[in-house]
């Protein structure tokens, strides 16, 4: 009996042990990061001791080569410039980083130390909970915090925690050799856009390229629908109550997509498709317009996948739908994709000087262009509009710049803006069952709203 | 006449399941030395004209198929043999030795194991694994793998080394055996049908595991087979016929250690399920 | 006499090592589901707010997580009802053909050595629409072409079917060698006496199988309830969560949503979900042919 009694409390004690152990280790870790980050600038002489710093990237696949060029070559440029410094590079889709791997490793605190990083909301919901390195000295120390157009997405409370790396608008591609070859020019009129889609099924050909597997693809197109219906700030105002997913403007938006849906302007069994499947639609001149952001431009540059349609591309805004509420002219533009990094890199003066050489390297003039220049990605810091003339050789390039410059306002996509309950709601379940015949217009109005009150509701 | 008759009709239903096992591996096989889509469009059934076999160069710079399989293999062994180690350490402690209600309550306890579909525990696993600090390590996989098959291990364990008649220990202790050396020499060797079997089952399981993988890693070097494919068939999804070979990698060895090994992996595959 | 096996210090070091890695991933796995499952925590926040039950009433009141549990349910169905009985009859027809014997064993069995994420990448291009080779098949016999995956009437079937493919022959193989542990003393006496091969089957090799039979649709239930790696291959939930089983559900809402608590409270009713499915099989099935030993 009384060895089993020392049995029980030996087992006991070790279990417990353990699962303490791990609890522990909790509270440890919050401690450090509440701590106050700048004082550790000591005089202390810099170790030339070897270090490595993670930076998680999006920069995977043939279409995103150019953008990983221009990381890698700013990694050599920050490698030389710190003493010991070792950088690996880790590429997730970006989908994936965003909402499954740095989600759950924010929670962890295990993120690396440089990342991409989603401006609105995520940024916010990370700075809030501190998990995120304030960047408003490294900016002021670089002299570059006036030098971006638009840093909104990434700021919470007047300090900035992520730098975008670049702008981008949406809008439709088309084939301009089809287009050609038809006489058309691009529509003006949302009747005349709405008559091309018809003659072009009529022809046999697929309208506008199609992949819904992934809800952001058609929404895209859908945020813009219900924008032009019911203005361009409507969906700003969900989260404030002010404005509803029922209201009937927004639910005429989703009720012409479901009209192109039904008239069969989308190539069939787009459901099962993923988002590069887009692209290859349309580069094989299967479909004729693809509704993308402008980041697409550099898949049409020598080398790449659409190398065979150079120089006939053509990009348009969403025509001015009739009756529609506000600027008809409004563009979908983001500022949402950067860098952000980790709060852990305050407690490490190396790590923090590699991150300011980071940001130096990365964000300047000569990087802005050569991204606008090689991968199309429209600058998100602010370069004199000669200068951008000057660089901009490229005719796809030029006729974007000159639809964002027609364009008298612009407005975020609703992922920016919306809760992500509402985000889920409507990219994972309620744009597919439109699409695919389960729900209404006004149905999916309902449940959006209905997602949308609780999100509203719920005090975080 | 009707003899033969009989005699054919199972080796047709048999034939033809056999056509619908094998035929998928072959349309990839086929597929994947054929120049692009539009080939395998227009001829899918049979041996392209041409054989192409670029798709094999582009597929293996393109996914580090040879690192994610070798990831893959040695933290499914190496998971696989601690945990027939520790469970049958377990399955001998509650089964052979004598401690009274311990036994089965231990026994019990670890039975509840069977009852939970792993998969649910994933966030507090990600937790226990985060504060460990071993998130992005391999350890990361190999330490909750053991873990998960340890009530599977004990039970089947259990079951066979409880059949084993009392005396054989007894002898042993008289030759001055102590516990562990009754484990080692004489309970495992007799074990080993058993183990087999488990081993194989926990080697399939792990070589199989797809959630804690994808989410507990994100080093493209640590990735294993089945997370590294999925990404691979993400980028390269248009291109089926490159797509096809990088599955022909994937399936490759698989099957030669399979053909190697077949006899010995069904025979201990079932040798300890149907006795155990 | 026996002193040596009734060492406690020894009995405990023989048990504390699997013992440790059990209790810290399942035991203490549960208690700290449960704890979250009871708060509002987003997973990221130093705080934790307990919020009672609200996240079983949300999760019971969406609909969401009812299609999921059904496909889980589907799953069980699916196996017991249809691949079951397929096992059985292979397995029959396997144990009685004389030639191929061996060949027929090795194929069917292979399929289950190969990763699932893997054979969901090979069956997504099998039912891709327009070169895959399913609709290229029924195109054959101008059928129409069928959006397998994207098509919510036939996504959750070809996933089904998928799985199926996989795991039948793994099962055949275990089936297969009880019955060829039978006697063959047996099935001779009952050919004297005349007995057909259906006969036979039925009335001698059946009832002798049957425990090995309890023990897959034992191993199908508890495959059926962690099938997700599949769905999130295949289907990643799609087309707009109608193939979304409960815990690619959990996923989605803890991670994706910043709802750890309520993705928690699902792990709960996942755990909850398998104790009744099991108190259930135990009840109708398994009492009749006593219950099972493990």
């Amino acid at each position: 009996m009384k060895k089993s009694i020392t049995m029980i409390l030996s087992l006991i004690f070790v279990t417990s042990a353990v699962l303490t152990g791990c609890g522990g280790n909790n509270n440890a870790a919050t401690k450090e990061k509440v701590a106050p980050a700048p004082e550790v600038k000591t005089e202390e002489k810099v170790s030339e001791e070897p270090f490595e710093m993670t930076i998680r990237h999006t920069q995977i696949g043939a279409d995103k080569e150019k953008r990983f060029a221009i990381l890698q070559d700013v990694v050599k440029t920050v490698q030389a410039d710190v003493p010991g410094l070792t950088f690996k590079l880790d590429g997730v889709d970006s989908d994936v980083n965003r909402k499954e791997k740095l989600r759950g490793e924010m929670a962890a605190g295990s993120t690396p130390e440089i990342f991409e990083l989603f401006g609105s909301p995520d940024s916010r919901i990370y700075a809030k909970e501190s998990k995120l390195l304030d960047l408003t000295p490294i900016l002021a120390e670089l002299g570059i915090q006036d030098k971006f157009s638009n840093l909104d997405p990434f700021t919470y409370e007047g300090k900035v925690y992520g730098l975008p790396i670049g702008g981008s608008g949406e809008g439709f591609f088309y084939n301009k050799g089809y287009y050609e070859s038809k006489g058309w020019k691009a529509p003006t009129t949302f009747a005349e856009l709405d008559k091309q889609l018809a003659d072009i099924k009529a022809d046999g050909k697929v309208p506008m390229a199609g992949a819904s597997k992934a809800g952001w693809v058609p929404l895209m197109l859908a945020n813009h629908l219900w924008s032009r219906f019911a203005g361009p700030d409507v969906t700003n105002k969900f989260a404030t109550g002010e404005a509803k997913w029922t209201d009937a403007n927004v639910v005429q938006g989703f009720a012409k997509y479901k009209e192109w849906v039904d008239k069969g302007y989308f190539k069939k069994g787009e459901l099962g498709f993923e988002y590069a499947e887009y692209t290859t639609q349309f580069t094989s001149g299967e479909a004729i317009l693809m509704y993308d952001g402008t980041w697409k431009s550099s898949v049409f540059k020598a080398g790449q996948s659409g190398e065979g349609l150079i120089g006939k591309v053509g990009f348009f805004n969403l025509p001015a739908v009739e009756g529609g509420a506000g600027d008809q002219t409004a563009l979908m533009r983001d500022v949402n994709n950067g860098y952000g990094f980790s709060a852990a890199v305050a407690n490490d003066p190396r790590q923090l000087a590699a991150v300011t050489s980071f940001i130096k390297n990365f964000y300047n003039e000569q990087m802005q262009l050569r991204g606008l220049v090689e991968d199309g990605v429209l600058p998100s810091m602010k370069i004199d509009q000669a200068k951008l003339n000057e660089n901009i050789t490229d005719g796809l390039m030029s006729e974007i710049v000159a639809v964002l410059n027609a364009s008298q306002s612009s407005f975020p996509a609703f992922d920016s803006l919306v809760q992500a309950d509402v985000t889920t709601e409507i990219s994972n379940i309620q744009i597919q069952s439109l699409i695919g015949g389960q729900t209404t217009p006004e149905k999916m109005g309902a449940a959006l709203q209905k997602v949308q009150d609780e999100a509203n509701a719920a005090v975080e | 006449m009707l003899r033969t008759f009989k005699k054919c009709v199972p080796h047709a239903i048999l034939l033809s399941y056999l056509l619908v096992i094998l035929f998928p591996f072959l349309f990839v096989l086929f597929s994947s030395v054929k120049k692009d889509n539009l080939e395998i469009a227009l001829n899918p059934f049979g041996i392209p004209k041409e054989f192409v076999f670029d798709n094999y160069i582009e597929a293996w710079v393109n996914a580090k198929i040879s690192t994610y399989f070798f990831n893959s293999l040695y933290i499914a062994v190496l998971a696989s043999i601690v945990t027939i180690l520790l469970g049958s350490m377990f399955a001998f402690a509650v089964t052979r030795m004598r401690q009274g209600k311990w036994n089965g309550i231990l026994f019990s306890l670890v039975l509840i194991g069977m009852l939970i579909p792993n998969n649910a525990l994933m966030l507090p696993i990600y937790t226990i694994v985060r504060k460990m600090g071993i998130l992005n390590t391999h350890w990361a996989l190999i330490i909750p793998y053991i873990a998960n098959a340890i009530p599977f291990t004990v039970i089947i364990l259990a079951a066979f080394m409880r059949i084993l008649p009392r005396e054989i220990e007894e002898a042993a202790v008289m030759d001055g055996l102590n516990a562990p050396g009754i484990f080692a020499r004489i309970i495992i060797p007799l074990t080993v049908p058993a183990m087999v079997t488990v081993f194989i089952v926990n080697f399939l399981g792990n070589w199989n595991e797809f959630l804690l993988a994808n989410y507990f890693l994100s080093n493209d070097e640590l990735r294993t087979l089945p997370v590294g494919m999925v990404q691979f068939r993400d980028q390269y999804q248009m291109n089926y016929a490159q797509m096809s070979a990088g599955i022909v990698y994937s399936v490759l060895p698989v099957v030669i250690i399979y053909a190697f090994l077949q006899e010995k992996i069904i025979e201990g595959l079932t040798a300890g399920s149907v006795k155990g | 006499m026996n002193k040596a096996l009734k060492n406690p210090l020894a009995f405990t070091l023989f048990v504390l090592p699997a013992l440790i890695l059990f209790l810290m991933f399942f035991i203490y796995p549960i208690f700290s589901s449960i704890y979250y499952s009871l708060t509002s925590w987003n997973g990221v926040s130093d705080t934790v707010k307990f919020a009672g039950l609200t996240n079983f009433k949300k999760a019971l009141g969406d609909e969401r997580f009812w299609i999921s549990a059904k496909n889980n349910g589907m799953f069980i169905l699916f196996s017991v009802f249809i691949q079951v009985p397929m096992i059985v009859i292979f397995s029959l027809l396997i144990a009685n053909v004389k030639k191929l014997k061996g060949l027929y064993k090795t194929a069917v069995f292979m399929p289950s050595i190969m990763s699932t994420a893997v054979i969901g990448i090979l069956w997504g291009f099998i039912y891709e629409p327009n070169i895959g080779l399913l609709n290229k098949i029924i195109g054959l016999v101008g059928i129409e072409p069928i959006y397998w995956l994207s098509d919510e009437r036939f996504a959750m079937i070809s996933i089904l079917l998928t799985n199926a493919w996989q795991w039948t022959g793994f099962y055949i193989v275990m089936v297969l060698a009880a019955i060829l542990s039978i006697p063959g003393e047996l099935n001779e006496a009952a050919m004297i006496d005349g007995a057909t091969g259906v006969q036979r089957a039925t009335k001698i090799t059946l009832p002798l199988i049957m425990p090995i039979i309890t023990v897959v649709i034992m191993l199908s239930i508890a495959g059926a309830m962690k099938a997700a790696d599949i769905v999130i291959v295949m289907t990643k939930g799609g087309p707009a969560g109608t193939t979304e089983v409960m815990a690619t559900y959990m996923i989605k809402y803890a991670i994706t949503n910043f709802k750890y608590g309520y993705g928690n409270a699902i792990a709960v009713l996942i755990f909850m979900f398998t104790l009744l499915v099991t108190a259930l099989y135990q009840l109708l099935v398994a009492r009749r042919n006593e219950r099972i030993e493990y």
